[in-house]
């Protein structure tokens, strides 16, 4: 077909045409396009070593993760111990504040509870008490005085198991604290023993009082995943001796205890001992008083009429009567007169004994009473050229007294100085306030009293043996019913004295009127 | 406002469990005003269970009480956490009806379907009523936690909020319990299904933070993950740790609750974190929830800090509902790693949880092997999952503020 090869001819000459036209264009575009290949390539280059950066920095980013993960791993084994130390320590606090109020030894094991053992981390516990003979013995099952986990069975299994004493008799015998970290047992028997104890980990220490081993404490945990660490050694061994201890408190207070117990009722025996002896005293003491009235009422009665035919003979109101026969008269007269000053001392002791005399109370002026004695005396005084002193402080007048007994009391103590004062000697009444009280002392030179006889001088019917009072008559009542009669004013008195130097008796009243 | 739901506490540790019950339910039912309650809910150390806890029970409230609960690594109460104790919640209410179910035996092989017969014999049990939140028990050794949950889910809804906690013991790993009424269960899984609506709130927050670089699930069927990048799955803690094989098999219980993996959720503002349970022979690590092929894991970290901000976020979420008047009460789930991470500061969560709340609102809890709330606060309506490591909080009110 011609008119096909002229057409494509015609094209090819087109195309050869449009080439020659181009070509520049072309070769322009070319260029471009190299240039562009190389910069992408480029590109490319940077981008791929960017990634290749950043793979890296992804790795490293991924290797430091391990790196954390590794070291919080270690930094959380260490936080838990601590964490469960914490615990354990808290729990022996705990129980430690319990065992220190329980004083009886068999108290103390019922207040470890389950729920402690539980805190503490562990499933199972028991504690027994024993001696180490036992120990040593085969199949002899301790006093077991707490067991949480086991039943006797499980009790009676362990102990009988030889296996087991690798663990008890090391604690008992040489007070060892053993736990599955690091008991010296080969690992087989090791995982046979656990089996009978039907724990996974367990530490085991010894009870010890001032005594000696007595027991010991045995914990254990049945979990593989919460395995025992260094610090609950340390936590058991703790609370063991806390136990220990406890039971050392507890018997040291039931000895006081019981000792108290034996005391107290000792006391008890003896105060009613003593009340029934007051009792048996205040009955007798009675009967004195009222035989001593009754007797000194029927005597008073002869001794007047006695007293009043002596006058009436000696005033010679019944007829002339001898000289001797006068002289006789006026003996019965005097003597009947010391009869009834004994008589009325007696009476008067024996009703202030039995409260039948009541102090009248009244503001007493203390220098008109001494003033009063001072002429009372003077003639004796003169005779013997005794001195008579009144010391009393200014601004003390009055003190509150029953003025008929004060005055009593001032002549039985004057008197009684009188009697042992040697002539040229001194007497001394002395007066001073001590705080709502006053203190009054008579003094004097006299002969003194020995130190052992100064408190039975009080005594009634006592008289010291000294040659004054072999040749002086007295009744022995007159320091009796001083005292009587200053007790019964809420006072006090005593008496010191020196021989051959004098004698000082002092007593106290209260400035203050009781209720 | 008259009150139609009354809600008291109380708790024990006395060594008789029968004892402990009484004390515990006495102080409860003074708190209730003596009344009758509905349910109770009762958290114990595992000292305690058994017959003579639930006879304690009954002693105080009655033989036909309705009573649920769980033990616990340690149980929670406004003095703290305590190992060693009996808590007692009692609930009476005029206005919320209890739809109680439950499954004695878990199927282990198939949890979904144990999830799925509680979940339809609490709906029969609720009737009616309309459904307000789940509330769940179930035994804390089961592996595949998220089965089961996923099987209530599969009946309730998937956007229906349910909150639990899987039952411990004192970290021996070996036996939980569950109480239901007079029977204290192993392996079961039980709850109800509390009516009402505007009367409940939720929160639940962790605080772990990613460590690492992600890692890709490249195998995985439910709840094992056998490979992460194409390596065995153990390799990833070898790694990190620095250990043999043998020594993170001895330590696994500590690594995993204290460094679980978190899976990254795209739509939700914290990971989901898994616990390891178990190492397979092949390497595969078997978790207490479910991982998806292909999700992406890190390490976690937690710290005492970020944990106890977490509980109070937790706290908030679940009171910010009553904002007009307070909650009545609340029941509080604590993952034993919380416990284990915060030391003796593990009070000062409860502190924190007690003083967000409110002063005066009762409230018991339990210490958990594992958490079952929504991962989002109640205007998200997210959706409930199994987690490791959480506070969970849920709070009773009498109408809070979203239905007003």
């Amino acid at each position: 077909m011609p008119w096909l090869n002229d057409l494509l001819q015609q094209n090819a000459r087109l195309a050869e045409d449009i080439f020659y036209v181009m070509e520049p264009f072309l070769f322009l575009v070319v260029i471009a396009l190299a240039v562009f290949v190389l910069l992408k390539n480029k590109q490319i280059k940077k981008l791929q070593n960017s990634l290749r950066d950043l793979q890296r920095t992804y790795q490293d980013l991924d290797n430091q993760a391990k790196l954390i993960i590794k070291t919080d791993l270690e930094l959380h084994k260490t936080q838990s111990e601590l964490d469960k130390k914490m615990s354990g320590l808290y729990t022996l606090q705990k129980i430690s504040r319990i065992l220190s109020t329980t004083l009886d030894e068999n108290e103390i094991f019922t207040k470890i509870t389950a729920e402690h053992i539980s805190e503490l981390g562990f499933d199972k516990a028991m504690a027994f008490i024993t001696s180490p003979r036992q120990s040593s013995s085969p199949n002899i099952i301790p006093n077991i005085k707490s067991k949480i986990g086991y039943n006797d069975k499980d009790i009676e299994e362990i102990f009988n198991n030889k296996l087991t004493k690798e663990i008890f008799d090391p604690v008992i015998n040489h007070s060892h604290v053993i736990s599955s970290l690091d008991a010296k047992i080969h690992p087989k028997e090791l995982s046979s023993i656990v089996k009978i104890l039907k724990i996974h980990s367990f530490v085991c220490a010894p009870i010890s009082t001032k005594e000696g081993i007595i027991g010991a404490l045995f914990v254990g945990s049945e979990s593989m995943f919460s395995p025992i660490t260094l610090g609950d050694k340390e936590i058991i061994s703790i609370l063991a001796t806390q136990i220990g201890q406890s039971i050392e408190n507890a018997k040291l207070f039931e000895e006081t205890w019981r000792s108290h117990q034996e005391l107290e009722i000792k006391v008890k025996e003896r105060t009613k001992e003593l009340s029934r002896a007051l009792e048996e005293i205040n009955i007798v003491t009675k009967r004195k008083s009222d035989f001593v009235s009754a007797v000194s009422h029927e005597l008073r009665t002869p001794l007047t009429s006695i007293k009043g035919y002596a006058s009436l003979l000696s005033a010679g109101k019944l007829g002339e009567i001898s000289a001797p026969v006068k002289e006789r008269l006026e003996k019965i007269n005097k003597h009947s007169d010391n009869l009834s000053n004994l008589i009325t001392n007696l009476l008067d002791i024996s009703r202030i004994e039995a409260g039948r005399i009541e102090m009248k109370i009244e503001d007493v002026n203390l220098r008109e009473i001494l003033d009063t004695l001072a002429d009372l005396f003077a003639p004796q005084f003169k005779e013997k050229q005794i001195e008579f002193r009144r010391d009393l402080p200014d601004g003390l007048n009055t003190i509150p007294a029953d003025r008929g007994q004060l005055q009593r009391v001032f002549i039985n103590l004057v008197s009684n100085a009188f009697k042992f004062t040697p002539e040229k000697g001194k007497i001394t009444v002395r007066a001073k306030r001590i705080d709502n009280s006053v203190q009054i002392d008579v003094e004097d030179t006299g002969a003194g009293i020995k130190k052992e006889n100064l408190n039975k001088i009080f005594e009634e019917f006592y008289r010291e043996d000294n040659e004054i009072n072999q040749n002086v008559k007295g009744t022995g009542l007159g320091l009796s019913l001083v005292k009587y009669i200053i007790e019964a004013h809420k006072g006090k008195i005593w008496a010191n004295s020196e021989l051959n130097r004098g004698s000082t008796f002092s007593f106290i009243l209260p400035l203050t009127r009781s209720q | 406002m008259t009150t139609n739901t009354y809600i008291g506490v109380g708790f024990s540790s006395h060594a008789d469990p029968l004892e402990a019950a009484k004390i515990a339910s006495s102080q409860a039912k003074k708190q209730i005003h003596q009344k009758k309650p509905n349910l109770i809910i009762v958290f114990s150390s595992v000292h305690f269970q058994g017959r003579k806890l639930l006879e304690g029970i009954c002693y105080i409230f009655g033989e036909n009480t309705n009573i649920l609960g769980c033990t616990g690594s340690g149980v929670i109460t406004e003095a703290g956490v305590l190992k060693y104790g009996v808590a007692i919640m009692a609930i009476t209410s005029t206005k919320i009806k209890f739809g109680i179910g439950a499954v004695p035996q878990i199927n282990k092989d198939h949890p979904r379907e144990s999830g799925e017969q509680f979940a339809r014999s609490a709906l029969k049990n609720l009737g009616a009523h309309t459904k307000g939140i789940g509330l769940i028990f179930s035994d804390g050794l089961i592996e595949k936690g998220s089965e089961l949950l996923d099987g209530v889910k599969e009946i309730l809804g998937r956007s229906f909020p349910i909150i639990g906690g899987s039952a411990a013991d004192n970290l021996h790993f070996s036996k939980t319990y569950q109480y239901y009424n007079k029977d204290t269960l192993n392996n079961a899984l039980i709850g109800t299904i509390l009516s009402g609506e505007g009367i409940f709130g939720y929160g639940l927050k962790h605080g772990w933070r990613p460590l690492g670089r992600p890692h890709i699930v490249t195998q995985s069927s439910g709840n094992i993950i056998q490979k992460i990048e194409d390596g065995p799955a153990i390799e990833i803690y070898k790694d990190y740790f620095k250990k043999t094989l043998e020594e993170i098999k001895s330590l696994l219980i500590q690594i995993s609750v204290l460094y679980p993996l978190g899976i990254y959720l795209s739509e939700e503002e914290e990971y989901l974190l898994r616990n390891v349970m178990h190492i397979n022979p092949d390497g595969g690590i078997v978790c207490q929830g479910d991982v998806h092929e292909g999700s992406q894991v890190r390490i976690m970290l937690g710290t005492k800090e970020t944990a106890l901000e977490a509980a109070q976020q937790a706290a908030l979420e679940a009171k910010n509902p009553f904002k007009h008047t307070p909650a009545l009460g609340a029941i509080v789930f604590e993952s034993v790693s919380r416990i284990n991470l915060l030391g003796h500061r593990a009070n000062e969560e409860i502190n924190i949880v007690k003083n967000t709340l409110g002063e005066n609102i009762p409230f018991i809890g339990v210490c958990t092997f594992g958490e079952q709330a929504p991962l989002k606060s109640l205007e998200y309506r997210g959706e409930s999952h199994f987690h490791n490591e959480a506070i969970a909080i849920l709070t009773i009110g009498e109408r809070h503020a979203l239905a007003e």
